[in-house]
């Protein structure tokens, strides 16, 4: 008996002990919030002598370090020619420098060349390079680089050594013999002389800049290393042996957890300011708290904070953010057309062969279910208002973008409700949920893949939403990316409604990568010869020489787009960079923060 | 003895032949490749991947795929990665095997000093205070989930307190020699008794109760009425017999210590084996995939056996032949 | 975690199959464990709320709600609201169905193969029992965790009923080995030999005398083996590899606290469940403990 009253006891210790724990959890949570406000505010006054002493001294000083962050480690490949993901580009951004950048209207401005000018017809461009330009390791950098660069993404090694930045050589004159091996001699990018360069299309073309904006290697470093060896070699991997012309270079690193870069002491735009920036990769779990503490100084690409976090970063008040829209957008695809067994075996994707889906087929039935997601709602609650709901697949920083040529597909579930009616779309058998015209069960499947995590928690909201008004969705499970985008490229399926982002550059507007027939990452197999015409009309030279005549044709395209609807486009989310207010002379871009870097100074140097 | 070990050795390989191949086959059955979860780039032309795949025999027949594997490794040849371009799988495991081997042997290393005093003790002083502590603790350690633990962690130490790092296995690069060892640690600490706790419990436990069937047994009472002291009784004989189960277990124990790795590495995003594991799963990274598994097959095999070997020498009984 | 807690303790009382009522006995013993009251008690109360989930909460534990993401608790909610604006509490309770019910059938689909594989491999040695204890060997080599991430990551969709299948099947061999010990142990005594000599088929010694005398060391590695599963899924869940959103389970809830905000301003959301496991766990093996004395009186163990 007295054994097990003992054992009782230890019952209901334990029981004890979890009630206790939950309680001392809710405290907890109470006494971080006042203690946060005390750090804030020690930390304001810390900032408020800091800024007095900043008058008394005023003008950049000289040494500090600076730390940044990402949530995710970079792969490990730091050569801009065979890199993939942004958290590289976070370090290359520092390192290497291209010929041309754009400015705050995306207009291409001088960098690495200080001048150009085309022919005629734009079917060549050259370009006068800046001169005393030095590479890391002391060596000059000449035309002859530039030439190497362009040289090797056009190797017949390239692509299969695991290249994938073809787009910027595809047009070079004389490309595609040179990459299958035919020719020996490579006329896309010719060097006139150490510091004239000049590029040859095979057409007339309309965006040349473009393909003259790739960061440079250095031939001195890789001219001994095969195309197809240089992403073992160590110039591409090792922090040290990596050679750029950028503002700092990549000296040092741990690798998965942090990367570090110093100042290039002869960068040809003067010396950096900073002396060093360290890169460390942080959960994102612990990413805000770091930031308050000062161990971490910002955080930018390519995720920034999270949208949620917005209130509390911003009340830190030792942390400055930018807010940005971002190029890239969420969309809710409507599956027009599926491909045949057959032509997804044979890898073909022939528009006359695709079986239209007759679930979606009508323009007005793809119109009302626009009608009935309420893409403000999302925007408020997933993104905490960080970002707004986008009516065209055009960036709204491009001067393409026409807000008035697009519907915009405001929420109004009454109307979707009507035009559901007038099509017929009504519950015939008394299930709830709305039947096609002949009385058929009607029901939508729903797919969307993981990965983005406001993306996978809007998925059930929208299902939702669509039932409100009676269509009857299949949401079915989330899949990982890999698995979802064979399923979505290998399109002889069931799908009706897909859930999927893209994030795209800044350079051109050119819808047609994601929306011509025949794209590949046209995943609503959406066959408009009307649409297919314009992006061609857009593209044609010379009259698309004029950025007018392009944003006439675009402001057309749009419209249709959003009268047809190959998707609805749910939202676009704003970037949300955050720094440390120590760090002075930054000038964020729309597409990057990572600007004129060698101008960052912190006020606390000394 | 030495033929036991040869005979055993001998029948790993068909077993670990057979493991890659299962492996093998589920890895590549699974949907989607190393190239299907990149190409959401639009300025990337997807036909640039078909050719990857060429290159790298991704559309051969998958028995194909599997012999080319396999000879190759035969050979010592890890093979590439083919999400981490141009990394040798052999590095890339490397880089990550240190983490997990440091924090798995500072758990276990902790596990056994707690547990094993406290579990002679409790043995030695039946339902005292501190017996009743360790029982207790005992069914919080096996119940408690190891994710929940180091959520807690982190928020009561390292949010909360701010006593340690709550990711990572190093402040920063000029941190060398003694001190980047004391800074290692304090990295560890938290993954590493997150890590621990479940294997404390359980050993304390079988700790506890061995010690008490050895106590009671009739030699045990024999060495006492000899006029053995307590001291030389509890050493001489009940320990080493008390810690023959405990060895075995430390055996079997091997393959949990490791599942639960994957787990607090992922809590703690450390970058070890575990979360290298995960990512080439969600990758498709099908040779680091491979080399991972049957890493971790000849690890708990190897240490099974030396389980068995060690149970010998401690048991003399024993007799493997 | 994240091991079979399976006893070692493999050997069968002897006394069992001559007491005329064992299962009295065994009951009375059991009910003098006031731990294992404890234990059942809990675990019912569990229960009963999965069961009575729809009485207690008005609130669909799927459906979010825009307006209403991460709020604090109230009347209305009484845990608050998740990141998609569902109810934490309903889900919480919601929650329990499918932690419960995952492991429970895991556990029975476990002990299926594992008593049948070890009943065979115990029962007929020789070459069966190579086979099956090869096999086992097999499974036995990797991490458990390590085989059910990769079946995961091939299967198209996660369901309770794939996801439990997984879990049994890559969970096994322990139990196997345990069941083959039993009959092992028991295959050379007289009562069986007695059966044999007079004709019985193997089906009805199996179940007529095999089965019945290791039941003891079946029940309770049973019953550990379920607390097991429950981590299990929860785990698996919470690194987004088990059931997935938007189905509630503990697991999923706790996965919420990766982010840090979660993690400090709204414990409200991720400690209830993480206490749910803790404490179910914590119960299911106070009863197996006191199965495990009911058994094996002889036993120390606590």
């Amino acid at each position: 008996m007295n054994k097990a009253l003992r054992r009782l006891l230890i019952l209901l210790v334990f029981i004890c002990m979890t009630g206790f724990l939950l309680v001392a959890c809710n405290n907890d949570s109470d006494e971080e919030g006042s203690e946060n406000k005390e750090t804030e505010n020690t930390e304001d006054e810390k900032d408020d002598n800091e800024e007095e002493k900043e008058e008394v001294e005023s003008g950049p000083q000289e040494g500090g370090t600076l730390t940044g962050a990402m949530y995710s480690a970079p792969a490990g490949m730091f050569n801009p020619i065979f890199y993939e993901e942004a958290y590289e580009a976070n370090i290359l951004s520092f390192t290497h420098d291209s010929l041309v950048s754009q400015n705050e209207s995306l207009e291409f401005i001088p960098s690495l060349a200080k001048e150009w000018e085309t022919n005629d017809d734009q079917t060549s461009l050259t370009l006068k390079l800046e001169e005393g330009v030095t590479w890391h390791d002391g060596e000059e950098f000449t035309a002859e680089d530039v030439v190497f660069t362009y040289k090797s993404m056009s190797d017949p090694d390239y692509v299969s050594a695991g290249g994938i930045r073809t787009a910027y050589v595809l047009p070079l004159l004389g490309y595609n013999a040179y990459s299958s091996g035919e020719t020996d001699t490579f006329e896309g990018v010719v060097a006139d002389d150490d510091y004239t360069v000049t590029f040859h299309f095979e057409e007339p073309n309309i965006n040349p800049l473009y393909y003259a904006s790739f960061p440079i290697i250095p031939e001195h470093i890789f001219k001994d290393i095969p195309v197809a060896e240089m992403p073992e070699a160590a110039e591409s991997r090792d922090a040290g042996a990596v050679i750029g012309t950028g503002a700092f270079k990549f000296t040092n690193m741990i690798e998965r957890e942090q990367y570090i870069l110093e100042r290039h002491g002869d960068y040809w735009q003067g010396t950096p300011y900073l002396e060093s920036i360290v890169w460390k990769v942080v959960a994102q779990s612990v990413m805000t708290g770091l930031l308050e503490s000062g161990e971490v100084d910002f955080i930018a690409d390519p995720n920034g904070i999270p949208p949620a976090d917005f209130e509390t970063v911003q009340g830190f008040g030792n942390i400055e953010i930018i807010e940005q829209p971002d190029f890239g957008y969420q969309l809710l695809g409507f599956k027009h057309n599926h491909r045949t067994g057959e032509d997804v075996e044979a890898g073909a994707l022939e528009p006359d062969n695709w079986v239209p889906n007759e679930k979606l087929a009508d323009p007005k039935l793809r119109q009302a279910i626009s009608y009935a997601v309420n893409r403000e709602g999302l925007v408020d609650g997933l993104l905490y208002g960080r970002g707004q709901p986008i009516n065209s697949p055009v960036a709204t920083q491009f001067w393409a973008y026409d807000d008035a040529a697009a519907t915009n597909y405001n929420f109004d579930p009454e109307k979707a409700g009507s035009m559901l009616d007038e099509l017929g779309y009504v519950d015939d058998n008394g299930d709830g949920f709305r039947d096609d015209p002949d009385g058929n069960e009607w029901i939508l499947n729903m797919d969307y893949p993981t990965g983005n995590e406001l993306r996978e928690k809007s998925a059930p909201l929208i299902e939702q939403q669509l039932e409100e008004v009676g269509i009857n969705v299949n949401l079915r499970q989330p899949k990982e990316m890999t698995a979802y985008v064979e399923e979505l490229t290998n399109d002889n399926t069931d799908w009706d409604l897909y859930l999927l982002g893209w994030s795209l550059g800044s350079a051109d507007p050119d819808p047609s990568g994601l929306w011509a027939t025949k794209a590949a990452y046209n995943f609503s197999r959406w066959n408009n010869p009307e649409s297919e015409e314009l992006m061609q009309k857009a593209l044609k030279a010379p009259e698309a020489f004029e950025q007018d005549y392009r944003a006439e044709v675009y402001s057309e395209w749009q419209s249709i787009f959003s009268e047809d609807l190959p998707a609805l486009l749910l939202y676009a989310q704003n970037s949300l960079w955050a720094y440390n207010k120590r760090l002075q002379g930054v000038d964020p871009l729309p597409y990057t923060m990572y600007q004129d870097a060698h101008l960052w100074w912190v006020n606390d140097a000394n | 003895m030495h033929k036991y070990i040869i005979r055993r050795i001998l029948v790993f390989i068909p077993m670990l032949i057979m493991l890659s191949i299962i492996v093998f086959a589920l890895a590549t059955a699974a949907p989607g490749d190393p190239f299907t979860g990149k190409i959401l780039d639009p300025t990337v032309d997807p036909e640039v991947f078909n050719e990857q795949r060429e290159a790298l025999g991704l559309n051969d027949p998958i028995p194909v795929q599997y012999l080319r594997w396999a000879t190759a490794m035969a050979k010592g040849d890890f093979g590439e990665s083919m999400y981490y371009k141009g990394r040798d799988v052999a590095s890339l495991i490397s880089e990550r095997i240190v983490n997990t081997v440091y924090l798995g042997v500072f758990a276990l290393v902790l596990t056994l000093i707690v547990a094993i005093p406290i579990g002679i003790y409790s043995a030695k002083n039946p339902y005292s205070p501190l017996d009743y502590g360790a029982t207790t603790f005992g069914f919080f350690g096996l119940a408690v989930p190891n994710f929940f633990f180091g959520l807690i962690a982190i928020y009561v130490f390292a949010i909360k307190l701010g006593w340690f790092p709550a990711q990572g296995t190093i402040s920063n690069i000029h941190v060398t020699g003694f001190a980047e060892f004391l800074d290692r640690i304090h990295h560890m600490v938290l993954p590493g008794i997150t890590l621990g706790l479940a294997g404390t419990a359980t050993y304390m436990r079988y700790m506890r109760s061995e010690v008490l069937d050895v106590l009671g047994s009739d030699y045990i009472r024999t060495a006492k009425a000899k006029g053995m002291s307590d001291r030389s009784v509890m050493y001489k004989h009940t320990l080493r017999n008390a810690m023959i189960p405990i060895i075995t277990l430390m055996g079997f124990e091997f393959g949990a210590l490791l599942s639960g790795a994957i787990i607090t590495e992922q809590v703690f995003s450390y970058p070890g084996l575990g979360t290298l594991f995960i990512n080439s799963i969600t990758n498709r990274d099908y040779p680091v995939i491979m080399s991972i598994t049957l890493l971790l097959g000849v690890a708990i095999l190897i240490g099974n056996l030396l389980a068995d070997i060690f149970y010998s020498i401690v048991d003399p009984r024993i007799r493997y032949d | 975690m994240l091991k079979p807690n399976i006893t070692k303790n493999t050997e069968v009382s002897s006394n069992q199959k001559h007491n005329q009522s064992p299962f009295k006995l065994a009951r009375k013993r059991f009910l003098r464990n006031k731990l294992a009251i404890a234990g059942i008690a809990v675990l019912i109360l569990f229960i009963l709320a999965a069961l009575f989930a729809p009485l207690l909460t008005q609130h669909d534990p799927t459906k979010g709600d825009l307006m209403l993401i991460e709020k604090p608790p109230s009347s209305e909610h009484l845990l608050g609201t998740d990141s998609s604006g569902r109810d934490n509490f309903a889900r919480l309770i919601y929650g329990a169905r499918i932690s419960l019910t995952v492991g429970f059938s895991a556990m029975l689909f476990t002990l299926l193969i594992g008593v049948i594989t070890g009943a065979l491999a115990g029962y007929y040695g020789g070459k069966v029992d190579n086979l099956i204890m090869r096999a086992a060997d097999l499974m036995l080599a990797l991490p458990f965790l390590v085989l059910a991430l990769t079946i995961i990551a091939i299967l198209e969709k996660v369901t309770v009923g794939i996801f439990v299948a997984v879990i049994a099947i890559t969970s096994w061999p322990t139990l196997t080995r345990i069941v083959r010990g039993a009959f092992l142990s028991l295959r050379e005594q007289e009562f069986i030999l007695g059966a044999r000599a007079i004709g019985a088929t193997d089906i009805r010694i199996i179940f007529k005398h095999f089965i019945p005398n290791a039941i003891g060391p079946i029940i309770v590695n049973a019953t550990l083996l379920m607390a097991t599963m429950i981590i299990v899924e929860s785990a698996l869940s919470f690194i987004g590899m088990g059931i997935p959103q938007p189905t509630p389970t503990w697991g999923n809830m706790i996965s919420e606290a990766q982010n840090i905000r979660i993690l400090r301003d709204h414990p409200e959301a991720w400690v209830p469940p993480g206490l749910a496991i803790l404490l179910t766990v914590l119960a299911i093996n106070f009863i197996g403990d006191g199965l495990r004395d009911t058994f094996d009186p002889k036993s120390n163990r606590r």
